[in-house]
């Protein structure tokens, strides 16, 4: 056997090559075809499954503050501030200074006098 | 099962019927498509195990976009190989950053009753020669001789322009017919 340079295939010896490849073609398995079907399954089940439900008006005050157990806790907060507000007990009547149930307030009361204020400067 | 029932029907029509929620259509699709797309992820790849995970990709991207198809606009099997075919660039790409050694070798054909030992020697010997051609080279031989498409279809998946195409088929060519021409003998081209 001569060691010269061998020659080039040429163009039909590759089609044959091609034609041999194409013959045995990678072929798909059929856990994959079953993997790729399921997926198409996935996508439809996503696509017509029905939007998930828009929580009712109430729902979503209660939602909003926090659910049901600390409704609970607003409840019993007001029904106490409605109390204190009509029976206006002695000990509320201390704390706050007279101002409920004393004389009567005015919001200047609350407020920093301009003495005060310009003393401070 | 009645997948036969199917073959008259274009890609399209059952894309946009799966869309609508037919079944029968994604089955249909998944036996005409998923051979096609894996063929080519082997090719491009060498690699079976990543070839599958291309596949499913590819084919989970048809399902997702089936939705919104744009009737006319393009082929489904010319998307699909272009979705494909980057998906394939990406791993190959991120590849490079990975020791040679690292990749699989290409796959032998697998034996077939049907083929005899010279048709088995020369598959292998070609994908083999292949595996070693330049990425976009391979692309382009791969997709005009071995899923035989035209010229345009393979400009279109690879984004470039037809008489780019043929010229990377070309120069593949000519890097097949010289990487092999050692080989002749065991590819039964020594009669001559």
């Amino acid at each position: 056997m001569t060691m010269t340079d061998p020659r080039n295939l040429d163009d039909t010896e590759l089609d044959t090559l091609f034609g041999a490849a194409r013959a045995q073609a990678p072929q798909a398995s059929a856990a994959l075809l079953a993997r790729v079907a399921a997926d198409a399954d996935a996508v439809l089940a996503d696509r017509t499954a029905p939007a998930p439900a828009r929580p009712g008006w109430l729902a979503q005050i209660v939602g909003g503050l926090g659910g049901w157990p600390s409704l609970a806790g607003l409840a019993a907060a007001s029904v106490a501030g409605v109390f204190i507000g009509f029976a206006a007990p002695s000990a509320v009547e201390t704390a706050s200074g007279g101002y409920i149930a004393g004389d009567g307030y005015d919001v200047a009361d609350f407020l920093p006098s301009y003495t005060d204020a310009l003393g401070d400067s | 099962m009645p997948f036969d029932a199917f073959s008259e029907v274009p890609d399209e029509a059952l894309l946009i019927a799966f869309a609508n929620g037919d079944r029968a259509s994604a089955e249909a699709l998944t036996l005409r498509l998923t051979p096609k797309v894996m063929g080519f992820a082997v090719r491009m790849l060498g690699d079976r195990a990543e070839a599958e995970d291309v596949a499913q990709e590819a084919m989970l991207r048809l399902w997702r976009i089936a939705a919104d198809w744009r009737q006319g606009e393009a082929q489904v099997t010319t998307w699909l190989y272009r979705v494909t075919s980057n998906l394939c660039t990406d791993r190959l790409r991120k590849r490079r950053g990975v020791g040679l050694d690292t990749i699989a070798e290409p796959e032998d054909g697998r034996p077939g009753a049907a083929h005899g030992l010279l048709e088995q020697a020369r598959a292998s010997a070609l994908e083999a020669a292949l595996a070693d051609l330049p990425d976009r080279q391979r692309e382009a031989v791969v997709l005009r001789h071995l899923d035989e498409l035209g010229n345009p279809e393979i400009a279109e998946i690879m984004d470039i322009s037809v008489e780019a195409v043929e010229s990377l088929t070309a120069r593949g060519k000519r890097a097949l017919a010289r990487a092999l021409a050692g080989r002749r003998a065991e590819l039964g081209y020594d009669d001559d």
